[in-house]
């Protein structure tokens, strides 16, 4: 198992495509991985301004985006990267 | 008023159990040529819709007169004439608190039938010089006109019967809280604060007032008016990139150099201040799910938030009144405008770059015209002084 930190953007453009229903996003995380998961806010981080990156909302695990991220794509991102 | 010498005017009310409409009626206006700024608080006989109007009507009257400079008595009379009278208590209409100050720190209050209104420097009352005068015609209406000569840290406080009258007929408070009650709870509230805003001082009245009634419910309308002169607060409010990238040093100085509050609205603004104070950016995730984005953390800033949405939020909670009561970013940053006199608007004009989805309301003349529109709701409904720069 490996210590991941998970980044949600809250600017305005995340917000807007869907990063509000990202908030909680600590209360969705398994029981057995939330040790192992630090989740944190981000201001804009200028992914969108940026048309390689694929669509908003972004969220970052360690160095890896992940665009148009919804729960479960994160749910399963995280998973993958904790159990390495 | 002196330069240095800003009057925060505030009010708050609350309306008799049952009615609900509020038979008190408060106006003010700024004259912004003459620097001058008269309120008027008129309490309509009874409660209700009727009392509501008699009121409005009072004050109204009574603003346009005063504001015109008209020789007050032979206006009174006029006013007196024009409004019905009481069948049963063969006395009229409303009664009416005037306050109406001037750039020389001049203050004029002429009142008639409500309580007499309390002039506090700092929290000590002060003895008003008045005169009585009446209408030949209107036998038992007697204005009083007082004068009183301001300086920074006065305030003149004035209110309906209703806050006087509070708790009467209980045990405690046979005659009511009275005058005298509510001289000495304001001289203990500013003793404690001493810089108290007019918006907090009025509601902390009223709400003392409903304290005395018999299960805290209000047995009247109940109004409370307060003028404050006191050297201005500043807040500075920087949002959006500015036009031309060479300029962000000087943006961000602006807000540097600002004295008061500081507040930055926008991802791209908080990234460009950060880079430029050489500190970090932190945006903890919120403890409840909002609507609207959560604030970030920079140091040297009073506020840090998400731009378009929140300013759009903002200006919904300057519109409806007062801020909804829970707490998001917009309700921190409402709470910012009404605690500030003078507020700066530092508007940046770089279109921002590139949104991926060109239906996304983030564009240029969207925050120009959320921040004309906060800045209008700011000047006109709450009196503040406010500027808007481009950059
Ligand atoms: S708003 Fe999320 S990357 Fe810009």
């Amino acid at each position: 198992m490996k210590k991941v930190t998970v980044r949600v953007c809250s600017g305005t453009t995340c917000f807007v495509m869907g990063a509000s229903n990202l908030q909680m996003l600590h209360e969705y995380v398994p029981e057995e991985l939330r040790d192992w998961v630090d989740i944190q806010g981000a201001h804009c981080l200028e992914l969108c301004r940026d048309r390689n990156y694929g669509a908003a909302p972004y969220i970052t695990i360690d160095d890896e985006i992940v665009a148009e991220a919804d729960l479960s794509l994160i749910l399963e991102r995280i998973e993958q990267r904790v159990r390495g | 008023m002196p330069e240095s010498v800003f009057v925060d005017i505030d009010m708050y009310q609350i309306t008799k159990r049952g009615q609900n409409i509020c038979g008190d009626a408060f106006i003010t206006r700024k004259i912004a040529e003459e620097q001058r700024a008269i309120a008027v608080l008129s309490d309509g006989l009874g409660s209700g819709v009727k009392a509501s109007i008699l009121a409005n009507m009072t004050a109204s009257m009574a603003m346009k007169f005063v504001a015109g400079n008209m020789e007050f008595l032979h206006s009174a009379e006029i006013m007196m004439e024009a409004l019905p009278i009481c069948q049963v208590r063969k006395i009229s209409y409303a009664t009416f608190t005037i306050v109406d100050c001037r750039a020389s720190g001049e203050a004029h209050i002429i009142e008639m039938g409500n309580p007499g209104c309390l002039c506090m420097r700092g929290s000590r009352p002060l003895e008003l010089e008045s005169r009585l005068m009446e209408s030949p015609r209107w036998e038992k209406r007697t204005m009083r006109f007082s004068r009183l000569h301001t300086r920074p840290g006065d305030r003149i406080i004035f209110f309906s019967d209703g806050i006087t009258q509070a708790g009467m007929g209980t045990d405690a408070f046979k005659l009511g809280w009275r005058r005298e009650g509510c001289r000495d709870f304001i001289a203990g509230a500013l003793a404690s604060s001493p810089h108290m805003s007019s918006r907090k001082l009025a509601r902390e009245i009223v709400g003392e007032a409903l304290r005395k009634e018999p299960a805290t419910v209000a047995g009247d309308d109940m109004s409370c008016g307060v003028f404050y002169f006191r050297h201005p607060r500043a807040l500075v409010l920087l949002t959006g990139p500015p036009f031309d990238r060479g300029s962000d040093r000087r943006f961000v100085d602006m807000l540097r150099d600002a004295r008061g509050r500081k507040v930055v609205c926008g991802g791209t603004t908080a990234g460009i201040v950060a880079r430029e104070l050489g500190v970090l950016i932190e945006t903890p995730l919120p403890r409840a799910r909002t609507d609207i984005p959560p604030v970030s953390r920079v140091a040297g800033v009073d506020l840090a938030t998400e731009g378009i949405l929140t300013l759009t939020r903002a200006a919904q909670y300057l519109e409806q009144g007062r801020p909804a009561d829970h707490s998001n970013a917009a309700a921190d940053l409402v709470e910012l405008f009404l605690e500030s006199d003078i507020i700066h608007f530092v508007v940046g004009t770089r279109i921002n770059e590139a949104h991926q989805d060109p239906t996304l309301p983030v564009d240029l003349e969207i925050r120009r015209n959320i921040v004309k529109r906060i800045a209008a709701l700011l000047e006109h409904r709450y009196l503040k002084e406010v500027r808007i720069q481009y950059i």
